[in-house]
């Protein structure tokens, strides 16, 4: 049975922080120079009691108030996060009892950022087509905010927290709606994406917590995220163009009968960048992050709902999704819709 | 790709007038010669003559020189 995206939501906090906010803070940063170099006006920061989960389970609760899901169909729940509730238990367990899913329910955490959906996408597919479940409630939520430093503007103008929640069923279809995939990971990667403390291999003291500030004025500690943002970026320069090409060969798909490029919505700048190498028309490739922000897991399915709400993704269409960052990791994947 | 082109780039980049790089300054002089300038400086380098260098040893760069070295030397490869 072929496995197919049925139904996407997603949950943003109340707050918003505005650029006007960060500029004041921030004074040889004005609005507009925010603005220019993230293509972010604003983004949603949870409250201090509020965390990944809850926006979660709000995204879920959406979906099964639309009617696009009901609770007692679903078999599994995929909880991608880097900001569980608990080091231990599963936050999807939690979550399981929260949103009243059956007790028959699977339910396990992956721990990936701005790569989680599509490989998400790609265990649910093989649940479904396995015949392992039906309906698979595919979570994925994070509040970066809460690890990022106020003093630290590179990252905190880039980062919103948000959660979305998306129903992959099977449909009874012989063709392949979600996939093929391709994939990759460089660990060499992982001290340039961060928290370095709160873990096993170093936890959290008063020597971790000491702040310091680099040679950009930026101030954190070894407590808070850490983002070398040249060296994602030359990273992903080098990554994403090889994976789509990859994704093309495997695929027997060629750029031109993709009707949609879904990206990680990382930063205005990078997706400019990005759709230029790849050579991609501006109007097949969705950027909308302007008043969300870099909500890590989260910004394709957000993508991808918007897309669908404005017009722009349609019935039918072949859409190409690619997911690349901490980690490092990423994927690609062709979904039709 | 010619010297006056990639000083006209890092002039947009750095949000200075047109004509205002000689070759000779010192980066650290630029009050926007920093992380997301030399992201940019990349993106440019890379997006025109296909070329990846890498942060680290942009990094190394004192001098408007400096950068147009690495990039030659890239070319030289």
């Amino acid at each position: 049975m072929g496995a197919k995206i049925a139904a996407i939501e997603y949950a943003l906090p109340i707050r918003e922080v505005t650029n006007e906010e960060l500029s004041l803070e921030y004074p040889e940063w004005t609005v507009e120079k925010i603005f220019n170099k993230t293509g972010i006006r604003s983004r949603h920061i949870a409250g201090s009691d509020e965390t990944a989960s809850d926006l979660a389970c709000s995204a879920a609760e959406k979906l099964f108030a639309l009617g696009r899901a009901r609770k007692s169909d679903i078999d599994f729940l995929l909880y991608c996060t880097q900001s569980p509730d608990y080091p231990l238990p599963t936050t999807a367990c939690l979550i399981q009892e929260r949103l009243g899913l059956p007790t028959t329910c699977g339910a396990l955490d992956f721990n990936l950022g701005c790569s989680g959906f599509v490989y998400g996408l790609a265990l649910a597919k093989g649940l479904v087509e396995t015949g392992s479940a039906d309906n698979v409630l595919l979570l994925t939520g994070e509040t970066y905010s809460k690890y990022i430093n106020a003093g630290d503007r590179s990252v905190r103008t880039i980062f919103g927290d948000a959660a979305a929640a998306t129903l992959i069923s099977g449909d009874g279809a012989t063709g392949e709606a979600i996939g093929p995939f391709v994939y990759g990971t460089d660990g060499a990667g992982a001290k340039n994406l961060i928290v370095p403390a709160g873990g096993s291999r170093q936890a959290r003291d008063s020597r971790t917590a000491q702040e310091h500030r680099d040679e950009s004025g930026c101030i954190r500690s070894e407590n808070d995220l850490y983002m070398n943002g040249s060296e994602i970026f030359t990273f992903t320069l080098k990554a994403v163009p090889m994976a789509i090409s990859a994704l093309y060969e495997k695929s027997g798909i060629t750029a031109e009968s993709v009707d949609l490029f879904v990206f990680h919505q990382a930063n205005k700048f990078m997706l400019d960048t990005l759709r230029k190498k790849c050579q991609i028309p501006e109007e097949k490739f969705v950027i909308t992050m302007e008043n969300i922000g870099n909500t890590v897991s989260s910004t394709i399915p957000i993508a991808l709902k918007d897309a669908e709400d404005s017009g722009k993704l349609k019935k039918g269409m072949h859409v190409l999704l690619t997911g690349f960052g901490v980690g490092y990791s990423w994927a690609a994947c062709m979904v039709e819709w | 790709m010619k010297k006056s082109e990639l000083y006209a780039n890092l002039e947009v980049i750095l949000e200075l007038e047109p004509g205002t790089i000689r070759g000779d300054e010192e980066l650290e002089s630029f009050a926007d010669w920093n992380s997301l300038a030399l992201i940019s400086f990349i993106a440019f380098v890379d997006g025109t003559l296909n070329i990846s260098l890498s942060p680290q040893e942009l990094q190394r760069a004192k001098t408007v020189g400096d950068l147009t070295n690495a990039v030659r030397a890239k070319i030289e490869d």
